[in-house]
């Protein structure tokens, strides 16, 4: 275990690296200081909050792991993490907030983003639950937030686990926040200071700031599908295009390509490493996460007209966006 | 060995497409402009600090002023032989020290820094409540040379003891002489004191060892932070190794490095009679310091690091009334009575 994660992480710097994104120097624009009445006021409204929905928090045991989620209606609807419920109709025990061990079955997930549903049994109990955020653009960098889980398995003594911190990223179906997880977490809510779930724990790099959880994007959006037990495995057209090349800026500041993947469309309409990507529909590209969004903004299907530069000409190359490949990373 | 613990290891993809600025290092919670606030408030938490180091001037842990004359507490099982080493503080000045007492039932221990008289002690807030979920915590780090926030994150509790443990697994068939290791859990104590897996473990402690329950029992017996001499058998050859042992659910729960706390776990992660626990973004060094409210009251010391989301703190409550009596009788010796 301890050999693959090492390797992962060579990988995942790597990876980073190339595409720029830790480093990016990205700054949050117009944020107030933090003074010590904000602080005082969090916990306040955080103690308060954290009574109120505690009850909703969940343990999940399933197979011979241990994760977490969080009941959102009354008929005991579960949210969770994919990686956690794996396939649709498995039987998981679930521990309530006291304790109390009761049964639910695995509905649908989104193996894409890391959501998915669970469905406790006795529906006609009224259980205890959270609101969504059904906002999720409100979500915004700086947001103050707590995560709840059940970090290393449920243990009765010692209850369920609280982290404050904020919000750090806000990506098209993920958020990043400084609310530190680890193993068990998996699945578990993190709220806003309204007492919404905006996200589901899901993944964790080496460092203490780095607890990435899904957001409600990839739940509202599949809701139905999800409640009807379906697998979704590509991101629908809402999450936008596919072109299957990873671009970086250039010492010149401008976006250059620098791999492109088999079977995309990049690779169809002969994209090469090297080309630089001058603009995207006559739009001017100056950095990765403009190009990035601009493909994400259109709908698998759609044409894009690309501006490259290679060598010294320049040519127009005109791609029509796939479908993101399933299980894929690019 | 435990069960599965789901959290998976991130995919560089969700971190690529962003949608609007992040949240720069600055505005984080633990980021310069939320401690710029926070850190004038509580001066004395971090002029109540201090750090033990070894030999090589190597931290070995944080230590928090008891009296201002030189008196301290710090973290038992981090600090086995801390004559040898001094205790450090206000970045230049640094002291020899003499120990006083161990309290293995806290993971405390109590000494002096040599010819010191005038820090400045922290006043512990016995009478309180125990803080709360939610509430703010903040503990010096480094020395005292910053502070770190974050908040009560479970119920105040006490901590079962497994007993010690060196993280090998041994061959229960009987050999001809002592007995084979067959694997070594990863970031572990046999590991760190150079074991491998293969060698055969002849003597603990100079006491031959026949079959592998006498090994769990001679180390069952001991505390996490005790020092055992193994003699082991590579190859041909005879050899000793240093074993300092470290808590059994540490080692239990990380056998694979499934842990993946941060900058490191303490030897000493159970046994304690009452701790509270905490979010602090800390390090195992940073264990032996004070913790506080925001409102600058001495709440406890933290005593375990423990994962990548937990620390465990001391309330003062559970260890003061021992220690105090103590520094009064080292002030005050009894002195043979006149006839």
């Amino acid at each position: 275990m301890r050999s693959s994660l090492k390797h992962l992480f060579s990988r995942l710097l790597f990876c980073v690296g190339a595409a720029g994104v830790l480093s990016a120097g990205a700054v949050h624009g117009e944020s107030e200081k933090v003074s010590y009445a904000e602080l005082q006021k969090v916990q306040g409204r955080v103690r308060e909050l954290f009574a109120k929905v505690r009850p909703a928090v969940v343990a999940i045991q399933i197979g011979n792991g241990t994760a977490s989620g969080v009941v959102v209606n009354e008929s005991g609807l579960v949210l969770t993490a994919a990686h956690v419920a794996e396939t649709p109709g498995r039987e998981v025990r679930v521990v309530l907030d006291d304790g109390r061990k009761v049964k639910g079955t695995t509905l649908g997930l989104d193996k894409t983003t890391d959501a998915a549903l669970v469905q406790l049994h006795d529906t006609d109990r009224r259980w205890p639950f959270a609101e969504i955020g059904r906002t999720v653009v409100r979500v915004t960098p700086g947001d103050w937030c707590f995560a709840l889980g059940h970090p290393g398995g449920f243990d009765k003594e010692r209850g369920v686990v609280l982290r404050v911190g904020r919000v750090i990223r806000h990506t098209a179906n993920s958020l990043q926040t400084d609310c530190v997880l680890m193993g068990g977490d998996s699945g578990g809510p993190l709220f806003n200071l309204r007492g919404e779930v905006i996200g589901i724990h899901s993944q964790i790099w080496e460092a203490r700031d780095h607890n990435m959880h899904v957001s409600m994007a990839p739940f509202l959006r599949s809701w139905e599908e999800m409640k009807n037990s379906l697998v979704i495995r590509v991101w629908g057209t809402g999450s936008g295009g596919f072109l299957g090349a990873s671009v970086d800026v250039n010492a010149a500041g401008r976006v250059e390509v620098l791999q492109v993947l088999e079977g995309s469309p990049a690779k169809t309409v002969g994209l090469l490493a090297g080309d630089v990507v001058e603009s995207l529909d006559a739009r001017e590209m100056r950095s990765v996460t403009q190009f990035s969004n601009a493909i994400r903004a259109r709908a698998a299907g759609d044409e894009v007209m690309l501006k490259i530069q290679r060598g010294s000409s320049t040519q127009a190359i005109r791609v029509r966006l796939a479908n993101r490949p399933k299980e894929d990373e690019g | 060995m435990m069960r599965g613990l789901f959290l998976s290891i991130l995919v560089p993809v969700l971190l690529r497409a962003d949608a609007r600025p992040a949240l720069s290092g600055e505005e984080r919670t633990n980021g310069e402009q939320v401690l710029k606030e926070v850190t004038p408030m509580l001066p004395e938490a971090r002029s109540a600090c201090a750090q033990v180091v070894d030999a090589t001037g190597g931290v070995l842990a944080s230590a928090v002023w008891v009296g201002a004359d030189g008196y301290f507490l710090t973290k038992a099982s981090e600090t086995p032989e801390i004559e040898k080493g001094r205790i450090r503080w206000e970045a230049a000045k640094s002291a020899a020290i003499r120990e006083i007492k161990r309290l293995p039932e806290h993971d405390l221990l109590l000494a002096q820094a040599v010819g010191v008289a005038d820090v400045k002690p922290v006043v512990f807030d016995v009478a309180s409540p125990l803080p709360e979920y939610g509430e703010w915590m903040a503990a010096p780090v480094k020395g005292g040379g910053e502070i770190r926030i974050g908040v009560i994150s479970a119920r105040a509790r006490g901590i079962p003891g497994l007993g010690a443990a060196m993280g090998i697994r041994m061959d229960e068939k009987p050999g001809r002489s002592g007995v084979r290791v067959l694997s070594i859990a990863e970031d572990s104590p046999a590991g760190a004191a150079g074991l491998q897996g293969g060698d055969v473990i002849l003597k603990i402690d100079g006491e031959a060892v026949a079959d592998f329950k006498a090994v769990h029992e001679s180390i069952k017996k001991r505390q996490p932070g005790d020092q055992v001499q193994v003699t082991y058998r590579r190859k041909d050859k005879v050899e000793v190794a240093r074993v300092r042992l470290a808590s059994r659910t540490r080692i239990m729960m990380n056998w694979e490095g499934e842990d993946f706390a941060n900058g490191g776990i303490s030897v000493r992660t159970d046994h304690f009679a009452r701790v509270l626990q905490h979010d602090l973004p800390l390090s195992p060094e940073d264990m032996g310091g004070p913790l506080y409210d925001l409102r600058g009251r001495a709440l406890g010391i933290n005593i375990a690091r423990v994962d990548r989301v937990t620390t465990f703190a001391l309330p003062a409550g559970v260890f003061w009334k021992q220690v105090a009596p103590l520094i009064e009788a080292d002030r005050h010796p009894p002195r043979a009575i006149r006839p």
